[in-house]
């Protein structure tokens, strides 16, 4: 088939003088030397045809350029126009202002932000998510009718420099700032010690955790760029002039935030499903002419995703609730007539100190810089993260005091019989051992019933925590009287109320609210019942276990049986509270497709 | 190019951090509550930029600048690099007063430089010895591969070996790969990926205008009064074309933008009018356009008359498509159709100007050369070309596809020329000093009749630049199929892991864009320069190097002995230019491209001599003269009847599947954009399909319809994939959406092919879907 007429191919080691593949490769690794000046310089005429286009800018351009004389940024041309004017008067701050019109859903933003800010890895402080037509919705399709086409439309979005921010209330160690100027909301990075209550705080998922650094980091609205009078690297970047800077009334953004709690929709920040505008009142405003944003859903609504484990945290909770139910089962058993020294409060006091340590010590471990730990009383005014730290830090003495009782006998015999005399303070120390364990369980359901996630409504974290307390103190008596012969029945019943309470609460968090509404946004539910669901039986079996094993222990008097039961126990509260940060959802921003 | 890394530290390095905090401490106690300055803080810390850059963070402050252009899409976008003392880049950003992008940039350029730096570069030519390949030096490299070719041709012939080349490499590097394959190594046969984006569009142009010829410049995006776009998504596929259509004065004011596509996509979101046909019905729709106009004479019989041929044949072609049927065929309301009928009419009844645009959705399809010939004669019929804010324009894909598509020498002859010629034989090879019997007097079977070859043992030999055609190329089990068949597989590529990569037999380790020197031609027909700023990998080199060292290796060094360098091969290519309509003889090298910001072609000696203005260098569109490339001067007008689609849906496989861009961040094979990071982040990390309401409810079972999250089959006569549902009123009933960067969606697509341009029909396919397993 072939017409080729070339000759062929000569014999290749006859060529003179070979190329140097060395000298190639020279050649490869060699940049060429540039003179330092920009080749910006050297294209100072924008094309006419754009001329005509970007009026405005170019404008305002030159009329700074005129009256400021230094060198200035060439991008300033493009984005001169969407800065405000004047920094903020008082009462007035800074706000970014989307206009969802323009936005095509590049991206850009994410990645300049990214790039120009030098973050890392996949690092950005900007998201972009999805709001479409939800599914249900069935366009007309006889050509005789204009159809009813569906919507898709991304939305942009960064930290929203809240009038009351929740990542501020909540930080343990004051390392968010608003700027009284500009109310930028400021995050300190070297002040942060990585505890990341702030990702529970903000409803919005801004501040984003750098597992490098073991700290959090956020947007600060490129505030050293805005004070030089240039754009946010977000503003700069987007081709269509979608982001834009504001400057907006505090005190008219929280009336407008006040209206909205009462009317229950946003004149500025109407997404769907996103959390309610008075939490932290967000500065952020969303722009649509064309779009009725109520009739749109996140094209992630259907597919939660499931939260965060927080291990050490996961740790933390359950074995310092139980650890203080050692101590409790210590105070009651001692109002009910066991003598202070007796084995029984031996056994639940130091089981329970010990399994306290254990659990403050995983809380540390959750830090990124724990050895900053210090720090977490700094916010005991707003956070009830530093509350906890103080409460567990004052309960601690107190628990200690009510072992040393407990082993008053024996630390006698090394100290003298004079330590014999704490036995009179039995009943105040035990007693405020108690109260002082619960108080500090009391400040860690706070802790995230502050967050406001729909899983950790006040009722139901007061419930779940001090029912793990009271699962504690039943399972850590009933050991503790079975390895003594003592009666263990009513501890035992009290570990099976406990644990019968906690999985009638579980239910009602899957099955039967699922049940009930399958509401669309029960986000919790959803996850419960799909991607959780292996886990929930894994709950539901260990606990069942240890419930069903523990009274065979009363009945047998077998004290491996029993400690076998409070393990399987301990280990159903321990996954129930995994569950408690993974099924963790609530309204957001909008996410992207399922993935 | 970012900061730290997020993973965590080593125990080791946390004492290291915690030793330094207290040492800070220490020298401060006040640290020790409040700390707002410390090395954390630094190091994100912005200062005053440079070189009018703005602040930057320290570790990016430049000690110098350089532009460049993006080596992903077409659009050409300027970008500057930073480079730091010894010349290397740290970082880039978009070139503020480029005349393409004006300062922006999409995901995939602000990236660029980061997808560099990947672990799968190719460091080291590779041999395969049994199931592994093994590094070796580039003598043995180079003289395995004289050795296995040269076998296969001993044997075969020479035209049994064939090469499937890119738009991704420097027009420099691809005329110079054309001319030693073709007038060195005695190759008869090779085409390029850009077979797969925009042959269509070269046949019509041609055929219609007597060269392949985009006749317009960006800035009609913003003086069109209506924009109509067939077949395209840039909001996603071009979104720097698409700030360029926001920078349309007009929009908000009357600016109609009409987006002609099956799907709700984000371009049809920003359109004020959004046909959502029936997948292929689009030829239908431009004849009855055609008619449309016609009938109620919104003509420009002037221009008709003066500049074109054969309008009265395609009115009467035309003249079969009335209304009624085109609503039935296209199942849109007739409304809908009368209304865009009526924007194109007042082009000539009230003097808007109309611009057309088109990409994949015309150029991949069974009929797309006929459709584009058919957008380009609503163009003509109503005087809509030549004057600004019009223009019957494609919109190619890839940083190079119009490079190509002058200087790839497999179609056509070096420069737009014919092979079949002997003229044009003559002139290049006088060109060029080389025996002109070197030039074979037929061209390059297409990229399909290739792969045909493989099959039916024409071709044996095969070397593979820059493409990734065991990801791309349609119906691609059958590719892997014939892997078999060839003898020897050579890939040539910056990475050693793309799934053609991975079967060669030899692997050539090439620089990638950043990495080296060249030019590229950008949709508007803009050659922009790109630069090395950055030391390649381990032993690659340029692709240009690497053909040269071929060559010699070869033993025809002589037909590459003028193409020194890249800049040296430029000059040969404004030789070759020469009296051609892609004319640029006026381009005084290098440094005359980087102070224009790019020049357009044409832009002859004559032109750079008699004064141009600067914005006449800088913007220039086709045909301003009515004048087109034919021997006549004029542009024809071309149809044929719509032919039926080649692989209908049917009661076994009732769905119609469409193939395209997934996201902005996302290009082709994902061979470089997967290896960013923060690219990653922006698409879903699972394949998905989108499935109409409807139908996912008449795929469901007992449990309910199919949901978003759930797992499902898509199944066609030559593959099964597996991927999420994705329930979404967007793409409409009786039709699944697949993006094509996932490496399963051409096991599904049918492999036929346009006639005329030999360009593969990725978007209708026809499938099943079922259920396999729940969220």
């Amino acid at each position: 088939m072939s017409t080729v007429s070339a000759p062929p191919p000569a014999d290749r080691k006859a060529t003179a003088a070979p190329l140097s593949v060395e000298a190639l490769l020279r050649q490869q690794q060699t940049l060429t030397p540039v003179m330092p000046a920009t080749d910006e310089e050297t294209v100072n005429d924008i094309p006419a045809a754009s001329e005509a286009a970007s009026e405005t800018a170019v404008e305002t351009f030159s009329r700074h350029h005129e009256s400021s004389g230094t060198e200035r940024p060439l991008q300033e041309r493009w984005y001169r126009s969407l800065l405000p004017a004047e920094p903020p008067g008082p009462g007035e701050q800074y706000a970014f202002e989307v206009d969802l019109d323009a936005c095509s859903g590049c991206k850009a933003c994410v990645v300049a932000c990214h790039s120009l800010n030098g973050l890392a890895d996949d690092e950005a402080w900007r998201d972009v998510g999805l709001l479409q037509t939800p599914p249900a919705h069935t366009p007309a399709t006889s050509i005789d009718s204009l159809i009813e086409l569906p919507v898709i439309q991304h939305v942009t979005t960064a930290c929203h420099h809240c009038i009351d921010p929740g990542c501020l209330r909540g930080c343990p160690v004051d390392a968010y700032e608003k700027d009284p100027a500009t109310g930028i909301v400021r995050h300190l990075d070297d002040q942060c010690f990585g505890c990341q209550y702030c990702t529970l705080m903000c409803p919005y998922e801004v501040p984003k955790y750098h597992a490098g650094h073991g700290i959090v980091r956020k947007c600060d609205m490129c505030s050293g760029r805005l004070a030089a009078g240039e754009a946010p690297a977000c503003v700069q970047a987007c081709p269509h002039e979608a982001i834009r800077i504001r400057t907006v009334s505090q005190a008219g953004v929280k009336a407008a935030a006040a209206r909205a709690a009462v009317c229950g929709t946003s004149d500025t920040f109407a997404l769907p499903d996103t959390p309610p505008v008075d939490q932290t009142v967000p500065t952020t405003i969303y722009r649509t002419e064309r779009l009725d944003l109520s009739k749109l859903e996140p094209a992630d609504l259907r597919t939660p995703r499931p939260s965060h484990a927080h291990g050490p945290l996961t740790i933390m909770l359950a074995l310092t609730q139980i650890g203080v139910g050692g101590l409790v089962a210590a105070a009651a058993m001692w109002l009910l007539g066991t003598p202070a020294t007796a084995l029984p409060i031996r056994i639940a006091a130091l089981v329970g100190f010990a399994i306290l340590n254990a659990g403050l010590a995983a809380a540390t471990l959750h830090l990124g810089r724990p050895h900053l730990a210090f720090r977490a009383v700094i916010g005991w005014r707003h956070s009830w993260l530093s509350r906890e730290a103080i409460a567990f830090g004052l309960f601690m003495p107190v628990a200690a005091a009510a072992v040393a009782v407990a082993f008053s006998d024996a630390i006698a015999e090394f100290v003298g019989d004079w330590f014999l005399g704490i036995q009179s303070l039995a009943g105040p120390i035990f007693l405020s051992a108690a109260v002082a364990g619960l108080a500090a369980v009391f400040t860690s359901v706070m802790i995230y019933v502050a967050a406001r996630k729909p899983l950790w409504t006040l009722p139901t974290t007061t419930l779940r925590f001090l029912l793990t307390t009271l699962l504690g103190a039943g399972a850590l008596a009933s050991v503790s009287r079975i390895a003594a012969d003592d009666n263990a029945w009513l501890a035992v019943a009290a570990t099976l109320l406990a644990v019968a309470a906690k999985l009638a609460l579980d239910f009602r968090a899957t099955v039967l609210r699922s049940a009930e509404a399958i509401a669309i946004d029960d986000h919790s539910a959803r996850l419960l019942r799909g991607p959780l669901r292996r886990v929930v039986t894994a709950r539901l079996a260990l606990s069942a276990a240890g419930a069903v094993l523990l009274p065979i222990a009363a009945i047998t008097g077998s004290v491996g049986l029993a400690a076998v039961a409070a393990t399987l126990l301990v280990a159903g509260e321990l996954v129930e509270r995994w569950l408690f940060f993974t099924a963790v959802a609530g309204p957001k921003m909008p996410g992207g497709l399922p993935s | 190019m970012s900061g730290s890394s997020r993973s965590t530290l080593s125990p080791a390095d946390r004492v290291q951090v915690a030793l330094r905090d207290f040492r800070d401490i220490a020298a401060d106690p006040k640290r020790a509550l409040k700390n707002e300055s410390g090395p954390i803080t630094a190091e994100l810390l912005r200062e005053p930029g440079r070189f009018g850059l703005g602040q930057r963070v320290g570790d990016q402050q430049p000690a110098a600048t350089a532009a460049s252009v993006c080596g992903f899409c077409s659009t050409g976008c300027g970008l500057t690099v930073s480079l730091d003392a010894s010349g290397e880049a740290i970082g880039l950003s978009p070139r503020t007063q480029y005349p393409v992008n004006l300062g922006m940039a999409c995901p995939k350029g602000w990236e660029a430089l980061e997808v560099l730096a990947a672990d799968d570069r190719a460091t080291r030519p590779l041999l395969r010895e049994g199931d592994a390949l093994r590094p070796v030096d580039w003598d043995t490299a180079l003289d395995a591969f004289c050795d296995g070719f040269q076998r296969v041709q001993n044997r075969h012939g020479l035209d049994s070996v064939a090469f499937l080349s890119t738009g991704q490499i420097a027009t420099e590097e691809m005329a110079l790969l054309g001319t030693v394959a073709k007038f060195g190594m005695g190759l008869v046969h090779g085409d390029g990926n850009t077979r797969q984006c925009m042959a269509t569009a070269v046949t019509a142009y041609k055929q219609s205008f007597g060269f392949d010829a985009p006749p317009y410049t960006y800035a009609d995006f913003e003086r069109s009064d209506a924009l109509i776009f067939w077949g395209a998504n840039p909001c996603l596929a071009h979104p720097i074309m698409w700030e360029r259509v926001m920078r349309n004065p007009r929009r908000g004011r009357g600016l109609e933008i009409a987006c002609l596509d099956p799907r709700r996509t984000e371009t049809a979101m920003q359109a004020t009018q959004h046909l959502p046909l029936r997948p292929k019905s689009d030829l239908v729709l431009a004849y009855g356009l055609a008619k449309l106009l016609i009938d109620r004479g919104a003509i420009d019989h002037d221009f008709v008359a003066a500049h074109t041929s054969g309008f009265e044949r395609y009115a009467e072609h035309v003249a079969a498509f009335g209304l009624d049927l085109v609503a039935r065929e296209t199942e849109l309301p007739a409304a809908m159709i009368e209304r865009l009928a009526d924007t194109l009419a007042q082009a000539v009844e009230s003097g808007r100007a109309v611009s057309h645009w088109w990409t994949m959705g015309v150029n991949q399809s069974h009929e797309g050369t006929r459709l584009a010939q058919a957008i380009i004669a609503l163009a003509l019929m109503t005087g809509q070309i030549g004057k600004p804010g019009t223009g019957a324009n494609s919109i190619t894909g890839q940083c190079n596809a119009m490079g190509s598509r002058l200087f790839s020498n497999t179609t056509s002859l070096l420069g737009g020329r014919s092979f079949e010629s002997a003229d044009d034989r003559r002139e290049v090879a006088g060109i060029l000093g080389i025996d002109e019997a070197r030039i074979p007097r037929e061209p390059s079977l297409a990229y399909d009749q290739i792969i045909d070859g493989i099959e039916d043992g024409r071709i044996r030999g095969l070397w593979v630049i820059a493409t990734n055609p065991a990801h791309s190329w349609i119906h691609r089990g059958r590719l892997e199929r014939l892997r078999e068949r060839l003898e020897f597989l050579v890939v040539q590529d910056m990475y050693d892991s793309t799934e053609t990569a991975r079967i060669a037999d030899l692997v050539l380790p090439a620089a990638g864009w950043g990495e080296k020197d060249g030019t590229f031609i950008n949709s508007e027909r803009r050659i922009g320069r790109h630069r090395k700023v950055s030391r390649a990998p381990g032993e690659a080199l340029a692709d240009f190097a690497i053909f040269r060292l071929i060559a010699d290796r070869w033993g025809c060094g002589e037909v590459a002995g003028r193409w020194t360098d890249p800049e040296a091969a430029f000059g040969l290519l404004r030789e070759l230019s020469a009296g051609q309509p892609c004319d640029i003889t006026g381009i005084d090298g290098y440094a005359a491209l980087d102070s224009a910001g790019g020049i357009q072609w044409p832009f002859s000696k004559e032109l750079a001599g008699t004064s141009a203005s600067d914005d006449e260098i800088t913007e220039r569109r086709l045909f301003a003269d009515g004048h087109f490339f034919h021997a006549d001067g004029r542009a024809r007008f071309i149809c044929d009847a719509p032919t039926e689609l080649p692989e209908p849906t049917d009661a076994a496989y009732p769905l119609t599947l469409l193939t395209g861009r997934g996201s902005a961040s996302q290009w082709h094979t994902q061979t470089r954009t997967a290896k960013s990071a923060v690219l990653r982040k922006l698409y879903p990390s699972q394949p998905y399909v989108e499935l109409d309401p409807r139908d996912a409810d008449a795929l469901g079972d007992d449990d309910g319809p199919v949901a978003t999250g759930d797992r499902v089959a898509v199944e066609s006569r030559r593959g099964r994939v597996e991927v999420i549902a994705h329930v979404t009123p967007t793409v409409g009933r009786g039709r699944v959406f697949l993006p094509m960067h996932d490496v399963g969606t051409n096991r599904l697509t049918h492999g036929s092919f346009d006639p005329h341009s030999r360009q593969p029909s990725y978007k209708a396919s026809a499938v099943r879907v079922e259920l396999v397993s729940r969220r």
